[in-house]
């Protein structure tokens, strides 16, 4: 059997309460951030307003990272103290984590077409992504087909920490791979007229990545408190 | 003398793996099958042209190896599952972590010797050149091997006790797999070519890294996951 | 060259509000369903404890 947790307790902690506003804070500062940087930011000499795409790809790129730290930071909090709840915010990073990664991998292939010519090339920002993309998904498959909750859980910290340690090690490989036969495809270093732009949208899609993750935290939280009760229920009540 | 009293154990788990019917001469002598079977068509599919064969080897090997080794890696543990012998195996005093180290030993030689055999057929079917420093190319072979085992073993020990063992093992490990397949495929190419011999002990040295950290790293692990 | 890069752009900010908006209201309608089924199962604990 499971070592106790707080919530074998009969009297729950309550799932936590999402507030609505956040949600809307936080797109209104996305479109606020977008349509400054639209309008305000000058075309490149190189891509042209091609440039424009960066204001939404990078950030995206930078939100999965966050969120993949997020599942670092409490799948190995979970092995340390076995506490439910980190399991469950650990598996709620992961979906939104993954779902920025997918929206990365578009929006790089939405650039690459007309910068490059082609919808993907094996560079190795987008090549990293993508592995990163795959690392996500097993995470979450493996979720979907273990169906005890404690096994689920040991198992899911596991794999998402060994999972997060091989993050640098892909990027990296994957750099050493492409420069050896070809100098880096994208601009290294921003012009200063970009950055503050882009430090908006990325603060902007922070607070959506925030609520995205505290709602459906409360989601797994109310699922789980369901359960247990549920389970109280069958046990025939104390 | 704890520590002989674990090494025994260890030995005796792996001792245990190879000599079972799965892993036996048939089990064996099957995963090797397979592995052959997918450099066969990978060669058909990627041939005939001598020179596009040539650079796909190094590529073909690998893949033969790493399905094939998936394989091998899910049947590792089926026989603790099919008995229920996993139960009793964990109430044997002792330490976890001999059971682990038990399954990578019952692996690595498992898999050392499957692999022998696919390279030795795909340098015949895909006419790789043997160069002079051949022997470097085993040491890089040998590090992608024991990286290969260590992380194989650990998820298997999760994927084979899941509802969907044969699709998660590789769902699993192969993305987890992307540098260690990068390193020891870049390398070898490195020296069965030109050789810039610089470029091809770069790769190593990352290897040799990523076999150490994950090794420790799936060592850690296995305790949590061990539990039934 | 300026304006099929302007289809591009609006692709990518296209594409990036359909994922938002999509997981938005899937988060909503989830919301919804495990708040609901939640205050069902607390008032049948509840209820099992009185009895």
């Amino acid at each position: 059997m499971p070592a106790s947790t707080p919530s074998s307790d009969p009297v729950l902690a309550p799932p936590p309460r999402t507030s609505l506003w956040l949600g809307l804070a936080s797109v209104i500062a996305l479109v606020t951030a977008q349509t400054h940087a639209i309008l305000t930011s000058p075309p490149d000499a190189d891509m042209g307003h091609l440039q424009k795409i960066m204001y939404v790809h990078v950030p995206a790129a930078w939100m999965t990272f966050i969120a993949f730290f997020v599942v670092l930071v409490f799948s190995v909090r979970y092995l340390w103290q076995r506490r439910e709840n980190d399991d469950l915010l650990a598996a709620s990073a992961a979906e939104v984590g993954a779902t920025f990664n997918g929206l990365t991998l578009m929006l790089g292939m939405i650039w690459g077409r007309p910068a490059w010519g082609v919808w993907w090339v094996w560079d190795a920002r987008l090549t990293s992504t993508l592995v990163l993309f795959l690392i996500f998904v097993g995470y979450l498959a493996l979720r979907a087909f273990v169906d005890d909750t404690d096994q689920r859980a040991r198992w899911s910290a596991a794999v998402g920490a060994i999972g997060a340690i091989n993050v640098p090690i892909v990027y990296m490989s994957v750099t050493w791979w492409r420069t050896l036969h070809q100098p880096p495809s994208s601009p290294a270093t921003l012009d200063a007229a970009y950055t503050l732009g882009l430090r908006l949208n990325a603060i902007a899609l922070l607070l959506v990545l925030i609520y995205f993750i505290r709602k459906r935290y409360e989601i797994a939280r109310l699922e789980r408190a369901t359960e247990h009760a549920a389970e109280a229920v069958a046990m025939g009540g104390r | 003398m704890a520590w002989r009293e674990d090494w025994r154990r260890v030995r005796a788990i792996a001792r245990k793996d190879l000599t079972t019917e799965l892993r036996g001469k048939a089990g064996f002598n099957a995963v090797v099958s397979l592995g052959v079977t997918i450099l066969v068509l990978l060669g058909l599919a990627l041939g005939p042209d001598a020179e596009a064969l040539r650079n796909a080897a190094v590529g073909a090997v690998w893949l033969a190896t790493l399905f094939s080794a998936v394989l091998a890696f899910n049947r590792s543990f089926q026989v603790e599952l099919e008995s229920g012998a996993l139960e009793s195996l964990l109430q044997y005093p002792g330490p976890r972590w001999t059971i682990y180290a038990g399954k990578l030993l019952g692996n690595l030689i498992f898999v050392t010797l499957m692999v022998a055999i696919v390279v030795a057929v795909g340098v015949v079917l895909f006419g790789v050149r043997i160069p002079d420093t051949w022997p470097t190319l085993l040491g890089i072979l040998a590090l992608g091997i024991v990286g290969l085992v260590v992380l194989g073993t650990f998820y298997a020990s999760m994927a084979s006790r899941s509802r969907a063992r044969e699709v998660l093992l590789p769902l699993l490990l192969f993305p987890m797999l992307v540098p260690l397949l990068l390193a020891a495929a870049t390398a070898s190419k490195a020296l069965l070519g030109a050789d810039l011999m610089h470029e091809a002990s770069a790769w190593i040295r990352l290897l040799a890294a990523y076999d150490l950290v994950f090794l420790i790293a799936t060592f850690l692990a296995f305790e949590h996951v061990i539990e039934a | 060259m300026i304006a099929s890069n302007q289809t591009f752009i609006i692709a990518a900010y296209a594409v990036t509000w359909v994922v938002i908006l999509a997981y938005l209201l899937r988060l909503v309608r989830k919301g919804g369903r495990a708040r609901a089924e939640y205050e069902r199962a607390v008032q049948l604990e509840r209820q099992e404890r009185q009895s």
